[in-house]
């Protein structure tokens, strides 16, 4: 019986071509989507599984309490904390804490005399390999980072720092000054592994090694804990060691522990985190809302194409019902048949799904792999898939095709199936999901459009910032910006710790002595020209000097209006004030600049400080430049560099490209949104095209009859249309406010945003619109031309 | 007896109002009659082959089939006696398109659960006796009305019903195609079927030993 399902299935998908093609391709788009999601989402959810101790590993995380920031969770805890849970607490085994290269900056690196920018270097104990288990080609895991000043290199770093040569015991130079022994090769960390150093230094190289302190939180602190030790029992004794070493007035923080299987999908809002590779799980939940959404847009259209069909099916269900089939023989049979389909449309969608996996690498910025379709876990899921997408789409037509008596179904006059609200109510369906993925693509772009071209009250335009921390002196520093100065298309020079666009030092300013709480403000040492290069508005005052005398303990200060308005003075007013935000009790406002976007669009603007205290070296030279070759700039600002600096490579970081950079996340939404959208359309269509085939066969007698009595193909198309218009007009009617309100809920991400005009619904109906018109007028035209004799003769 | 009708009632709701389909309809058939039934468009005649059928209701009245009180029957109870018992030939031949001729035969032994050898042998006998041996991998679309009929007879006699309905059998067929037919049904009867045919035409049924007369749903 079973074998006889599958072959009257095969025979029927071969005789109808078209529909069977429409159904397949509707279906096989759905599942690709659902197979590369869910991949995408195992990979995901895979994150660090493959650590054997992966139930025992924690990070510890820094919970601010104190009022002056804003509460702040930070992925990285003080140098102190890793020693002294490791010595205090007989449950912690292992703990191991891990630094990148001067807090997050590329580090400068000669090996083999050559000059290599690295941005993954990290500072680690040795126990780091205890805890995530790293597989040594050379050298051992054990004693490998034991000394001062030794370093372990990937696999792939050793081949990019030493080509074929053996990496043993050879030195690499870090920023020109430390001087480091290759003690060991380990094999790359997994693209699924939080952990993704190319080279790992011995902690004990660094400062932080022998004066650990509990005040500077830039460590990412993991620890491994005795096999069952539940960590909420640990929670008083981590606090009695911070009451230990910190007294009550000082204590800023608490200590938490983070599961390792939480660290990669539930780290978002947490700060400082080191990680290259940082996931999200809301991005997890929007995706997979999407992919399930398409996924039953394809299951709606199977329906919708196989109702279409109905009147044939009614026909057959009623001959078998004669010959003795039971209703339960013919739901198998509708269920075959669609098995039969949607594991045709499964195997075309794993093909698409291969394919596509480079581009969809590039949308998500995912590291899938095609081997990953050969894993249990996947062929497991894709299975049901298959029995859920089957179970689903063949419903429909299972039970409401199987349930028609044989009597009405033989007569043809009777044969007038269907529940044409349901039907309708599908594509409804569909066309609504379609729309409110149009007008959240057309939202998305216009938001990504206005923080491209919205004023941010300077220019990142024609800036770049060149690293100037692999240069020691302070005079090579300004030899440097004289030299850049000299290049011909350079306007303006200016020397800073860093620029708009990325983390400064964040200070706390107060109003005055009662004011406890004070208000974040981050602050930037610059020379006085950095205003110039950035173009910044200044509403009073004058700019910095550009030199400090030896042993001035007096800073001068010049604040935006953010941070003049916190303090209550109007700009002429602040001009001379002494302002006590950290910087020394001599701290004088001598400027004011107009607010500026320093960070991205999504946050409004904080208070900010540019400054001349030495506290922070300046990092970064920033140079304005004349847009005519940017090329030619680019090579004389190399070649300056190389004059001052021969022993460090040359890096830079044009300021509007990373100010795009902090949109990263925005833009893969919208580049995924397109795609999705536009294969939401494409499968609505189909099942709009299905439904005009259906009415047309539906109507063939009715056109016939009006053709007979003098209708002209014209009228006839158009009366098919426009029942089709008023479902599409419905769809719209339903979809507008969804997504307004959808679209509203997304924009609140952002503290600059647009307003959702009544163009974007237009836009969006119009496509709508057009797109029905196109796809239903080609039935309807065919309906139109056919021949009345034929479709008015009985059976 | 194979089967009686007592006053058969079915009418349908239309605005209000009650329209008969079939009137007080008695009927008695035996095992081994070749009935009949004639009337103009409308008269009820295949309302009536339907009842008889089992594939339709009917408002009032009894129906016996072998004794068995169809109008109190659960619809599966139905449904089984109906399967077992009753073979149907329809005016369109209602052939299933995806299946060859042999495929179509072998269609009703699957939902009666015949072996596979069991299902070889009946088909390989019903294509013997109807001629149609070489015909057995072709699609209905290939073969001729006439031809097409054959194979609805012969799927309809494949599991040996006791009796065989038959809706304008040749109503799609020209004379000569039609004639044969009705001669396979007369053999067919000798060798002791039953069967009751719905016919607009005098000629055919002078083929059966009987003729019941419908109008408006009467018998008259």
């Amino acid at each position: 019986m079973f074998k006889n399902h599958i072959k009257i299935a095969w025979r029927s998908l071969k005789m109808d071509k078209m529909f069977s093609v429409l159904n397949i391709l509707g279906l096989s788009i759905g599942l690709t989507i659902a197979i590369l999601l869910f991949s995408f989402i195992t990979f995901e959810k895979s994150y660090d599984t493959q650590y054997k101790n992966n139930k025992d590993i924690y990070r510890v995380l820094v919970n601010t309490t104190g009022d002056a920031f804003d509460k702040e969770i930070m992925a990285t805890a003080p140098a102190a904390v890793a020693p002294a849970l490791k010595s205090e607490l007989p449950t912690v085994k292992h703990a191991a804490r891990m630094l990148q290269h001067s807090f997050g900056e590329t580090a400068f690196i000669k090996a083999n005399n050559s000059n290599f920018l690295e941005k993954r270097l990290f500072w680690c104990d040795q126990e780091l390999f205890s805890i995530f288990e790293t597989e040594f080609v050379k050298g051992n895991a054990a004693s490998a980072l034991s000394r001062p000043n030794t370093v372990v290199l990937s696999v792939s770093a050793a081949k990019k720092y030493f080509g074929e040569q053996d990496p043993m015991g050879k030195t690499i130079k870090v920023d020109d000054k430390t001087e480091l022994e290759v003690t060991g090769v380990y094999v790359d960390y997994a693209k699924n592994s939080t952990i993704d150093a190319n080279l790992i230094a011995s902690f004990n190289t660094t400062y932080f090694y022998k004066e650990p302190s509990w005040g500077n939180s830039s460590f990412e602190t993991y620890v491994q804990l005795k096999e069952n030790t539940s960590k909420s029992s640990l929670k008083n004794q981590i606090q009695q060691i911070i009451d230990k070493n910190i007294d009550k007035e000082g204590q800023w923080y608490t200590l938490s522990l983070q599961p390792l299987d939480q660290v990669h999908l539930y780290s978002k809002d947490y700060t400082n985190s080191y990680t290259s590779r940082p996931g999200n799980i809301s991005e997890i939940k929007n995706l997979s809302f999407l992919a399930l959404l398409i996924l039953l847009i394809a299951c709606v259209n199977y329906m919708n194409l196989m109702t279409a069909r109905s009147q044939k099916r009614a026909k057959d269900v009623g001959i078998n019902k004669t010959l003795g089939a039971s209703s339960k023989n013919l739901i198998a049979r509708f269920y075959a048949e669609t098995g039969l389909l949607t594991l045709i449309a499964l195997c075309i969608g794993v093909l698409l799904s291969v394919a596509i996996i480079p581009v969809f690498n590039t949308l998500t910025d995912g590291n899938l792999e095609f081997s990953f379709l050969l894993k249990p876990d996947f062929i497991l899921g894709m299975f049901l898939v298959w029995l859920i997408t089957t179970l689903v789409a063949g419903s429909y037509p299972a039970f409401y095709l199987s349930g028609f008596s044989p009597s009405s179904i033989l007569k043809p006059a009777n044969r007038m199936v269907g529940n044409s609200v349901i039907r309708k109510a599908l594509v409804v369906l569909q066309f609504t999901a379609s729309v409110v993925l149009i007008v959240g693509v057309l939202v998305v772009y216009q938001q990504l459009e206005f923080m491209k071209n919205k004023d941010l009250g300077y220019t990142p335009q024609n800036v770049v910032a060149v690293s100037t921390a692999a240069i020691k002196t302070y005079n090579n520093k300004h030899a440097l910006a004289e030299e850049v100065k000299r290049v011909s298309s350079v306007l303006e020079v200016g020397l800073a710790q860093g620029f708009p666009g990325m983390e400064v030092s964040g200070r706390t300013i107060h109003k005055n002595d009662q004011d406890e709480n004070g208000k974040g403000i981050q602050t930037n040492v610059s020379d006085a020209s950095v205003l110039d290069v950035l173009q910044l508005k200044l509403l009073a005052g004058k700019k910095l000097p550009n030199l400090k005398q030896e042993g001035d303990t007096l800073v001068d200060v010049v604040l935006n209006k953010k941070a003049i308005d916190y303090l209550g003075y109007t700009p002429e007013e602040a001009i001379g004030k002494k302002v006590d935000m950290q910087l020394g009790d001599g701290a004088t406002i001598i400027g004011v600049v107009d607010d500026f976007n320093f960070e991205s669009l999504h946050k409004p603007v904080g208070a900010y400080a540019f400054h001349n205290n030495n506290y922070e070296p300046k990092s970064y030279l920033l140079v304005r430049f004349n847009s005519v070759s940017v090329t030619n700039t680019m090579q004389q600002l190399e070649a300056a560099y190389a004059k001052v600096s021969p022993d460090s490579s040359f890096d830079y970081t044009f300021l509007d490209k990373n100010m795009e950079q902090l949109y990263a996340q925005d833009r893969k939404i919208a580049k995924v949104g397109l795609l999705f959208c536009l294969l939401a359309i494409f499968v609505a269509c189909l099942g709009l095209f299905g439904l005009a085939a259906f009415t047309a066969e539906q109507r063939k007698k009715e056109i016939g009859v009006r053709k007979v009595l003098g209708a002209s193909v014209l009228g006839i198309t158009q009366m098919l249309s426009a029942d089709f218009l008023k479902l599409v007009i419905v769809s719209l009617l339903v979809a507008f406010p969804v997504a307004y309100i959808l679209m509203q809920k997304w924009l609140q991400e952002f503290a600059y945003r647009i307003d959702i005009g009544w163009l974007v619904f237009f836009i969006a109906g119009m496509c709508a619109v057009i797109i029905a018109l196109i796809t239903v007028s080609f039935q309807a035209i065919k309906a139109a031309t056919a021949n009345p004799i034929k479709s008015l003769r009985t059976e | 007896m194979l089967l009686e009708l007592n006053n058969i009632y079915k009418w349908v709701q239309s605005g209000g109002q009650k329209i008969f389909l079939l009137k007080d309809i008695n009927l008695k058939v035996e095992e081994g009659e070749f009935i009949s039934i004639m009337g103009p468009s409308g008269s009820g005649k295949s309302t009536l082959l339907n009842i008889i059928g089992m594939l339709d209701v009917f408002n009032e009245g009894e129906y016996n089939f072998l004794d068995e009180p169809v109008h109190s029957l659960k619809e599966k109870h139905r449904s089984n006696l109906y399967k077992q018992y009753i073979g149907f030939v329809f005016q369109a031949y209602h052939l299933l398109d995806e299946l060859t001729v042999y495929e179509n035969l072998e269609m009703p032994l699957l939902y009666k659960k015949y072996s596979s050898s069991e299902r070889k042998a009946l088909v390989a006998d019903m294509l013997d006796k109807f001629n149609i041996v070489g015909k057995q991998n072709l699609f209905p679309s290939q073969l001729s009305g006439g031809q097409q009929q054959l194979v609805g007879i012969a799927r309809a006699l494949i599991s040996s019903p006791k009796l065989i309905l038959a809706d304008e059998p040749t109503g799609n067929l020209n004379s000569k195609q039609g004639e044969e037919i009705m001669e396979i049904f007369k053999e067919l009867n000798k060798d002791g079927v039953t069967i009751v045919q719905v016919t607009h035409s005098e000629k055919n049924a002078t083929y059966g030993s009987r003729t019941i007369n419908l109008l408006d749903g009467r018998k008259i």
